[in-house]
């Protein structure tokens, strides 16, 4: 009697799952029980906040085994993908990739599966997705989290240098373009023995993240750095600043960038959400850090990531189900709750859970509701081509030998343009 | 009978056929080939791919910094390691503590000694540029100068391959049969004269053996360099950037062209050979003529 | 002409031991003055430094790291609460600690043994083709490592190995290293005399490189072994690639400790304190034997 009874409990529990699980159209038609036992893997880097998540999964659907590959940095992510892309085999079920991999990825967006789905549509804000979507239309990634830039600052600092230092004040302080931004630096510094920000090269890619074209066509040709007139005001900008002593001169995540936060480094920083846990763990025990609803120039973003089903799995299907759970709305906010990778989905963006996030280190303030704001001030999504990369990092190089004080600002953009010449790429 | 010997060596030329050979010839494959990464093979191009790295100032750059790294490293090194070996080589008490404490840094993993030698050589945090500055002096841009970078970077070598060096010389030394000594204190030999006409010219196939593993060791070095800042790309002027820096920024770098990329890898192949065979000459040349001195006391 | 290593192949060991000590040969002719204990004294704290520099950071938390660049000279009350951090983490500490025992023990085990016996044809068997051959060998070493992983990852996913620790311990089972090394070691050690006098006892091929070149081999294996273990304990790139996470090595594991975005120094060297940890202790207890075993032990011609 016992005994029958556990047997039908365990089909009533079988047959709970089957109708949970089928979504709207029948996908199993290609004959693969959905209810087969799968192993999924996915592999990560830094912080996505899925622990929890993997476990919730699992526990709604028992067959699903997953098994989470992590890796410390991007780059050995980023060395790992291309290995076994490039052997063709080997690679897991899901690969998260980071929004910058993207302009090369696309370039072999067949090796990626489609994840094109009814269930997902709308579901991002647009220049999510769009950077994600190949010219026919495929979409091979989808959307984690976001990188909306806010500008964190030191309000203890900020007072003793007789600037304001409430967040509201300070917002409308360093409201307007990069002009005014540096022109209230050379105020601090002025008055401080603390640089105003951090590293030429963090402040570049905030400049140069509002440039529509920065270093390509949109039909995918270089623009010669040479002529390229837009990317050297940046440059002269930025050498300028540093001239005038705003820049500390770090090296961000370099040792001696660690060390300055627990001494009076620099004053403001750009910050995307997840930078704040950066600042918090790096400059434990420092009271004083803020963070002010503006960003120069307008909204910018800095990283964020997507979530990839690579050809090679056997579970395609199964893997891009468990891509758009974990991608869902709800979930991301239970992610942004645990590592500040701060959602890009427009449902979220909108949920009273998220915007009444607070964060005790930033003296409590708003982040939800700040980055919300944030995301929605950006209003330019780069032209990110095959080339950008390599552009990019003759440029980066020149800002840092200055920064490193090996050049000077003209004959190190000379160099620049020597390495452009050098990519071959005209 | 005269298979045997074939046998000895079968089971290390089976597996070595397939995880060293096969790689080797791959790579020489995808060398003469328009080859991306990723892509895959394209057009067969012939030696284009060599006489396009050639053309790279960047490739002499690396060349440089790569010599000027092994120099560094392997001359103190080696050096350093015959002295140490030779005070070690004395009758001294507690023998198996001081071997032990020499070898200590070669159990620490490289990625372990790059993190910290970061932390010592940081150029604002760091405790060497601290001291430095605590007693007066002006403190090194360890980063921002290249010979001065090229010494950090030695000094990570040499921390973890000195003892190791040491003990193979040590090894070496108290083989020398101490007949070799005695007949050279009758002939009225002093210390310095048994380290160098009975000491050095024993140490020979050791030396050889050292000279050749740090010539090979010293021109692919990679992990440190890499490490050495948190870009990995050899410094913003590449002032520290090696050879298998490069070739490992041209395969899976932005241009991800493992065409290039293993053509620098052979470029370095037959540098390390030309070197090797030269160290090697020299090497067996300087211990010949000094051989020659004790060629007598050995038949004694 | 009365040398030692006849003294012990005529005689045994014990005779050995004796002929050395009246020889006055067993820790060389020189007596060590104050010098020289001062000089080894200097060398092994500076060898010794950087690992204590690691433990004095271990010892201590982020916000006083960055704030002090010279750590105070004594460890600090924060070690076990950081190595505690370490083996509580996410990381599966001891999956991947016996992981990396298996591959080090393993890849040390059969590298010595494949390395001697081509060490020992290389030395002192005359073959045909033995000259080319060896110099191929150790011309293979020029081969800089980092092309050859994909390649290496292509053979791997054909045998099915990927995520295995076999993936890790194959390609390691040779290296042109090891079979060069026996070799320069058996061509001066192993003196032709003691192979043509077992050849006149009436040993076979195989008996003589058991009875032979196995013992004249043995401190040079050891010392092989040694290598070869510490190596594959710290290597982390190829482990890295071929590995899955649910069956790291320690370093694959331990690099976890970076992870987060936030750099925390006495975490990240109390990570390398545990995974260096093992290492010295396999080091002390076998060390004594082994590094007083290469010396003593010691065929000489």
């Amino acid at each position: 009697m016992k005994r029958s009874l556990a047997l039908l409990s365990v089909v009533a529990l079988g047959l709970a799952a089957c109708s949970s699980n089928t979504p709207a159209g029948d996908e199993s038609s290609a004959g693969a029980d959905p209810n087969a036992p799968v192993t999924l893997r996915v592999a990560t880097f830094n912080e996505f906040g899925y622990e929890e998540l993997f476990t919730e999964y699992m526990a709604d659907h028992p067959n699903v085994k997953i098994e989470h590959k992590k890796a410390a940095t991007t780059d050995e992510s980023r060395d790992n993908l291309n290995t076994r892309l490039a052997a063709g085999s080997g690679l897991s079920d899901i690969e998260a990739v980071e929004v910058d991999w993207l302009p090369e990825l696309m370039q072999y967006a067949d090796k990626f599966v489609d994840l094109t789905n009814d269930d997902v549509k709308d579901r991002w804000l647009e220049w999510k997705t769009a950077a994600a979507t190949t010219q026919d239309g495929a979409l091979i990634g989808y959307g984690t989290d976001i990188g909306p830039e806010a500008v964190c600052y030191r309000a203890d600092l900020f007072e003793a240098a007789g600037l304001p230092s409430d967040r509201a004040e300070v917002a409308k302080l360093l409201e307007g373009d990069w002009a005014k931004y540096f022109e209230v630096g050379k105020q601090f510094v002025a008055n401080s023995d603390a640089a105003w920000y951090d590293s030429s090269d963090a402040t570049f890619q905030g400049m140069v993240n509002q440039v529509a074209e920065p270093f390509e066509n949109p039909d995918g040709t270089p623009k010669p750095l040479a002529d390229n007139t837009e990317i050297k005001a940046i440059y002269d900008q930025i050498m300028q600043a540093k001239a005038d002593g705003l820049s500390a001169g770090y090296a961000q995540w370099s040792e001696d960038w660690t060390a300055a936060f627990q001494n009076n480094g620099f004053a403001t920083m750009l910050c995307p959400g997840w930078m704040m846990g950066v600042i918090e763990g790096n400059a434990a025990g420092v009271t004083g850090w803020d963070v002010a609803d503006v960003f120069p120039g307008g909204g910018g973003n800095w990283g964020g990531s997507y979530l990839t089903v690579p050809k090679q799995s056997e579970n395609q299907e199964a893997a891009r189900e468990l891509a758009a759970w974990l991608t869902a709305p709800e979930q991301q906010i239970k992610a942004f709750k645990s590592k500040g990778t701060f959602p890009s989905q427009v449902e979220a963006l909108e949920s009273e859970d998220l915007l009444s996030q607070t964060n005790e280190f930033f003296n409590d303030a708003p982040t939800g509701e700040i980055l919300a704001n944030r995301a929605a001030a950006v209003s330019v999504t780069p032209y990110k081509g095959p080339n950008y990369f390599s552009i990019r990092a003759t440029v980066t190089d020149a800002l840092n030998r200055v920064e490193s004080g090996t050049d000077d600002p003209a004959s190190s953009w000379d160099k620049a343009l020597e390495a452009y010449q050098a990519l071959g790429l005209s | 009978m005269k298979l045997s010997p074939y046998l000895y060596i079968s089971p290390f030329f089976i597996l070595f056929a397939i995880v060293g050979l096969y790689p080797l010839l791959y790579t020489a494959w995808v060398s003469l080939h328009d080859w991306h990464l990723i892509g895959g093979q394209g057009d067969f191009v012939g030696l284009k791919n060599f006489a396009d790295v050639l053309q790279q100032p960047r490739f002499y750059n690396a060349l440089k910094n790569t010599f000027s790294i092994f120099l560094l490293s392997s001359i103190p090194q080696i050096i350093t390691a015959i002295f140490v070996a030779w005070m070690l080589d004395a009758n001294l008490r507690a023998k198996t503590f001081w071997r032990m404490g020499v070898l200590l840094p070669y159990v620490v993993a490289p990625v372990a000694v790059s993190l910290i030698f970061s932390k010592l050589f940081a150029d604002e945090s760091g405790l060497i540029n601290t001291l430095l500055t605590q007693i007066g002096l002006s403190p090194i841009g360890w980063h921002a100068d290249s010979f001065a970078a090229h010494v950090a970077i030695a000094t990570m070598v040499n921390f973890r391959w000195t003892g190791y060096n040491t003990l193979i010389f040590l090894a070496a030394m108290q083989a020398v049969p101490r007949e070799l000594y005695e007949a050279a204190v009758v002939d009225g030999a002093n210390r310095v004269h048994q380290f160098f006409h009975v000491t050095l010219p024993s140490l020979r196939p050791t030396m050889i053996f050292v000279v050749i593993t740090s010539t090979i060791g010293g021109l692919q070095i990679f992990d440190e360099p890499r490490m050495y800042d948190t870009l990995g790309a050899g410094g913003a002027d590449k002032q520290w950037q090696t050879l298998t820096m490069y070739l490992y920024e041209l395969g899976w770098g932005p241009t991800r062209s493992f065409g290039r990329a293993s053509a620098v890898a052979w470029l370095l192949f037959l540098i390390i050979i030309v070197i090797g065979v030269v160290n090697f000459l020299l090497t067996s040349r300087i211990s010949n003529s000094e051989g020659k001195a004790t060629k007598k006391g050995a038949q004694a | 002409m009365s040398s030692v290593p006849m003294i012990e192949q005529t005689a045994g060991k014990g005779a050995a031991r004796y002929a050395r000590r009246k020889l006055g040969m067993s820790g060389g002719t020189r007596r060590a003055g104050w010098g020289t204990y001062l000089i080894l004294t200097i060398v092994l704290l500076i060898s010794v430094y950087p690992l204590y520099y690691a433990t004095q950071l271990a010892s201590s938390d982020a916000a006083t790291i960055a704030k002090n660049p010279i750590p105070p000279l004594l460890p600090q009350g924060n070690f076990f609460n950081n190595m505690n951090r370490v083996l509580n983490s996410d990381i599966n500490f001891w999956k991947a600690f016996w992981n990396s025992v298996t591959v080090s023990t393993v890849t040390a085990v059969f590298l010595v043994i494949f390395s001697t016996l081509a060490g020992y044809a290389f030395a002192k068997l005359r073959f045909r083709g033995k000259g080319p051959l060896l110099l191929f060998v150790i011309a293979t070493m020029a081969v800089p490592a980092q092309l050859g992983i994909v390649p290496l990852f292509i053979v791997m996913s054909k045998l099915g190995l990927t995520g295995n620790l076999a993936a890790v311990i194959i390609p390691n089972l040779v290296t042109a290293f090891g079979v060069f090394w026996m070799t320069q070691y058996l061509r001066q050690a192993l003196p032709y005399e003691l192979i043509e006098a077992a050849r006149v006892d009436g040993c076979s091929m195989i008996q003589t490189f058991r009875h032979v070149a196995i013992p004249a081999a043995a401190p040079a294996a050891a010392m092989l072994a040694l290598f070869t273990f510490v190596a594959q304990w710290t290597n982390f790139f190829w482990p890295f690639i071929v590995l899955d996470a649910s069956n790291p090595t320690l370093p694959v594991a331990l690099q976890l400790l970076q992870a987060s975005y936030f750099k925390d120094y006495s975490l990240i060297m109390a990570g390398v304190v545990i995974s260096t940890l093992p290492l010295i202790l396999v080091f002390i207890v076998t060390g004594r034997r082994l590094v007083a075993g290469v010396m003593e032990g010691a065929v000489k011609g």
